[in-house]
């Protein structure tokens, strides 16, 4: 199929597309941008995590036909101006990452807890991001990073 | 004169801002142009006859490029034994399966296409037909030969004894406990799953792959397709985790190159998740039987331990992890009589290999379980019981009735500490009042405490070497390979520090063969420990060729010379040559392939406990962790491994388990049947540490990554028996609420 839809503000266009593959094939195969990870394709590690018309989805778990005429935001479009986000710079200081590979799908995870819920406690955090497996970490430094943002943002 | 020194410190990890940005690059990540995509067909058989494998659909379909099983691949090596494993030929591990299959998951045959979506389509249509065999799952029965893998040969591979029969000193021994153990099978389970791309070029390959080992891989294929390593070029980009199953060379990784370089094209595998439960080795998988014995005041006399490792259909990694338990199941005790016996034996599940403690975490378990017995035996205080026991201080170095060297501890000052971060004696007090009253939810209080070893095998090495460039700035290059620790920075401290030199001076390369073909790897605790030792001294040898070629270039004695900062001046004078200068004409390099003794890095972990009288609901409320692993180098690098390691401990505790139905099926397939802790498990962590020095590496640092796994399992599950008041049946690996309950239940 030809797919036309909106990635980090840019207009893109895929040809040849099967209807039933994923998002996130199409994100990571055909669009060059293998920021979101595959670690399960089966919805259950958060890993590929992306917005989909502001919604926080699984990219494993939407199929290309379902992207169609959508705006996808990836961890690769959260950065401002080539800066790092403010979000991206809290796990960095806070040492949330080891291998890195379950951060870009934590980092959307937060991007969008923090927009809905500027100012989360503990629990709030330990809920929203359940769906996000690490298995470096041990997520105490995840959960610094997040208390981190949470006190930025109460600060503004 | 300044000194800089960077040990202790804790500068940003280089990786972050890539990593957090998403742009770094993992094995899945690599673009080759043309590359074609390859999945394999798996055995749903645990034990069978493979009479035939109809390939015939599949490669008729469109878009398949090749499909083939070991038939059409008559020049397959099969998979190479890892370089310690006993592993008789006719036990080898066959890339992909011939005549006979021996786990569910076992490769069959291997499908091409140009995506991965037409290559699954294609493996649909393969025909395995099989004769299914009785499977035997368990190590104990599989010993017996009932149910034979490779007859006539037994299934009991190997058999290792550490010291000799106690009979006696049982018999006589005032008190005896007995615990027969099962540490379950874990799954390693990084969030990256494997990953391989090999790219022909000739005679050449290019093998891109996730990996802790690179140069023992490439060792291992050139030996497999019988060509030179000069031949094999292994690159290994960011690693998503390993834990231990991203050491060895797999049948896939064998399969892989095997049809790149038949077909001249570039072919990649990346496992998908159910692969990754069936196909990726496991670790753990011990039953043990225990017997301690003790005098009335708590003195250890005794103990034996026979151990059935469960290495799975065919021996690999595994055979030898099962050696490890044995050498270290005295742990920090004085135990005066000593008999282990570890059999390796093969069963119809996934074969075995390291995950993260390897053969430690089965010893400490046990260990710790029986003095918890004891305890309750003498009705003694466990801390007591311990601290009765510890080797002392002035004994080290100590060797362990196993033959063991531990080189330092103080096992004591480590448990003291423990206790007062955990509160001890209050929450006793808490305890007592709530058994007197009978107010609240049982509380318990549970110790583990461990020694490990790190640093690899007794007298392995790591390759390091530095290199200064005319422009001032540092290369330097290590064997051990990360997955994510952070080895960039530590190591760019250790050569920064030894040069005395600005951190940002030196680049560190790790992870490709044509830049560093030597090395070992990163496993076992070893690469600060090991690689950074070679790094240290690699950088002292290059500074004091700086100082020859100094004193040289400025005419004066060596002695005249002072050091500062990447320059030599010539003391009361403002003659002075950069360490660049005198790079300039000849290359200034040093290399070291230290091989230091192993370390043994030891503490204590507290935990405390509440269960839910009705539910059986286990609450963690409070883990402390006293950790010594020597001088730290990176304090936040060495803290992130050890929370890591905890909550995987904690997952091991209470929630991860590998298991196989009767027929050897694994009943777990995906993230939702094998339960890896969440955020949401996140207990209050208490971390803490002492520092005895490690006498025998330059910067006194021992290994650090693995201890979590060590004490965490023990110390809950103490805790969880000693909130039921000594009431253990039923308790073993992962302790659920539904075991507590039924325990609870039993007694009101
Ligand atoms: S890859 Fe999508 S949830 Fe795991
Ligand atoms: S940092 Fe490795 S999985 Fe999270």
């Amino acid at each position: 199929m030809h797919l036309q839809l909106t990635v980090n503000g840019n207009p893109r266009e895929v040809d040849g597309a099967w209807e039933g593959e994923s998002l996130l094939y199409v994100l990571r195969e055909r669009l060059g941008l293998p920021g979101s990870k595959n670690a399960c394709e089966q919805g259950e590690c958060g890993s590929c995590s992306v917005y989909l018309d502001g919604v926080l989805v699984c990219s494993c778990l939407v199929l290309a036909a379902q992207a169609a005429g959508r705006d996808v935001v990836t961890v690769e479009g959260l950065a401002e101006n080539g800066e790092l986000h403010p979000i991206q710079k809290d796990f960095v200081e806070a040492g949330a990452v080891q291998c890195g590979f379950c951060t870009p799908g934590l980092i959307v995870a937060t991007h969008e807890l923090l927009a809905r819920n500027p100012r989360p406690t503990d629990p709030e955090i330990r809920e929203a991001l359940a769906g996000n497996l690490c298995r470096c970490t041990g997520y105490e430094k995840i959960l610094d990073a997040v208390r981190a943002a949470a006190v930025r943002n109460s600060r503004a | 004169m300044g000194h800089r020194s960077y040990v202790g410190q804790s500068p940003p990890r280089r990786e972050d801002p890539g990593l957090v940005a998403g742009a770094h690059r993992y094995v899945a990540d690599i673009v080759v142009p043309g590359c074609l995509d390859a999945v394999f067909v798996r055995s749903f058989e645990a034990h069978g006859l493979l009479n035939a494998v109809d390939l015939a659909a599949a490669q008729s379909m469109e878009g398949i490029v090749g499909a083939y099983s070991a038939g059409e691949l008559p020049d397959l090596p099969v998979t190479p034994a890892p370089p310690r494993a006993e592993v008789p030929p006719e036990m080898s591990w066959p890339a992909l399966a011939r005549d006979r299959v021996r786990f569910a998951g076992q490769p069959i045959a291997v499908v091409l296409a140009a995506d991965r979506y037409t290559a699954e389509d294609g493996a649909e249509l393969v025909f395995a037909d099989i004769d299914p065999l009785e499977a035997v799952i368990d190590p104990g029965p599989a010993a017996s030969d009932e149910v034979m893998l490779f007859e006539p040969r037994s299934n009991v591979v190997s058999v290792r004894e550490f010291g000799a029969p106690v009979d006696d000193v049982m018999d006589s021994a005032p008190v005896v406990v007995e615990t027969i153990i099962r540490n379950e099978r874990l799954c390693p389970t990084s969030i990256e799953t494997r990953g391989i791309v090999v790219v022909p070029d000739g005679d050449d390959i290019t093998v891109h792959v996730s990996h802790q080992a690179p140069q023992r891989l490439r060792q291992s294929l050139a030996r497999s397709f019988g060509i030179e390593a000069e031949l094999v070029r292994v690159i290994v980009p960011h690693v998503g985790g390993a834990f231990g199953a991203k050491s060895q060379t797999y049948p896939e990784y064998i399969v892989i190159a095997h049809l790149a370089r038949k077909l001249g094209r570039p072919v990649r595998w990346i496992e998908d998740r159910r692969e990754a439960f069936a196909g990726a080795t496991h670790g753990r998988g011990q039953t043990q039987r225990l017997r301690l014995a003790a005098d009335r005041e708590g003195n250890l006399l005794a103990l034996e331990a026979l151990v059935d490792a469960d290495i799975g259909a065919y021996p690999h990694t595994g055979e030898f992890i099962a050696a490890n338990t044995g050498w270290m199941l005295s742990g920090p005790y004085t135990i005066p009589h000593l008999h282990v016996r570890v059999r390796a034996v093969v069963t119809n599940t996934t074969p075995t290999a390291a995950y993260r403690g390897a053969g430690r975490p089965e010893a400490a378990y046990a260990l710790e379980r029986a003095l918890d017995r004891l305890a309750h035996r003498l009705g003694a205080d466990p801390a007591e019981l311990r601290l009765r026991n510890f080797i002392d201080r002035n004994e080290f170095p100590y060797r362990s009735p196993t033959g063991a060297v531990y080189d330092s501890g103080d096992h004591a000052a480590a448990l003291r500490l423990a206790l007062e971060r955990a509160g001890y004696d209050d929450a006793r007090a808490e305890q007592r009042r709530r058994r007197t009253t009978g107010d609240g939810n049982p509380l318990g209080i549970g110790i583990g405490s461990y020694i490990e070893r790190s640093g690899g095998q007794e007298g392995s090495t790591e390759f390091g070497s530095v290199t200064i460039e005319p422009d001032g700035t540092v290369v330097a290059r290590s064997g051990a390979t990360p997955q994510g620790q952070g080895h960039a920075t530590a190591f760019a401290q250790v050569v920064a520090s030894a040069l005395e030199v600005e951190l940002d001076r030196v680049s560190v390369i790790q992870g490709d063969t044509d830049e560093v073909p030597v090395g070992v790897g990163t496993f076992g605790s070893r690469s600060m420990q090991v690689g950074g030792s070679s790094l240290h001294h690699a950088a002292h040898d290059a500074l004091e060729e700086a100082r020859l070629r100094a004193s040289a270039h400025l005419e004066v004695a060596e002695a005249d010379l002072r050091y500062d900062d990447g320059r030599f001046t010539v003391v009361g004078t403002d003659r002075s040559v950069t360490l660049g200068q005198l790079a300039t004409e000849r290359a200034l390099s040093a290399q070291a392939e230290f091989g230091p003794p192993q370390a043994f890095p030891f503490g204590t972990y507290v935990a405390v406990v509440e269960l839910d009288r009705d539910t059986g609901d286990i609450s963690l409320e409070k883990l402390v962790a006293v950790d010594d692993c020597g001088i730290v180098i990176n304090p936040k690098l060495v803290e992130g491994q050890s929370v890591g390691s905890i909550i995987q401990g904690i997952g091991q505790a209470l929630y991860e388990q590998v298991v196989f139905d009767e027929y050897g099926q694994p009943l777990m397939s995906s993230l939702m049947d094998y339960s890896l802790p969440t955020v949401a498990e996140l207990p209050e962590l208490v971390l803490d540490q002492t520092v005895t020095p490690n006498p025998n590496v330059p910067l006194g640092n021992k290994g650090a990554g693995e201890a979590g796994c060590i004490g965490t399992p023990p110390a809950i599950v103490n805790a969880i028996v000693d909130a039921l008041g000594g009431r253990d049946e039923g308790i073993d690996l992962p302790v659920t609420p539904e075991k507590v309950w039924l325990v609870l239940s039993r007694s009101d």
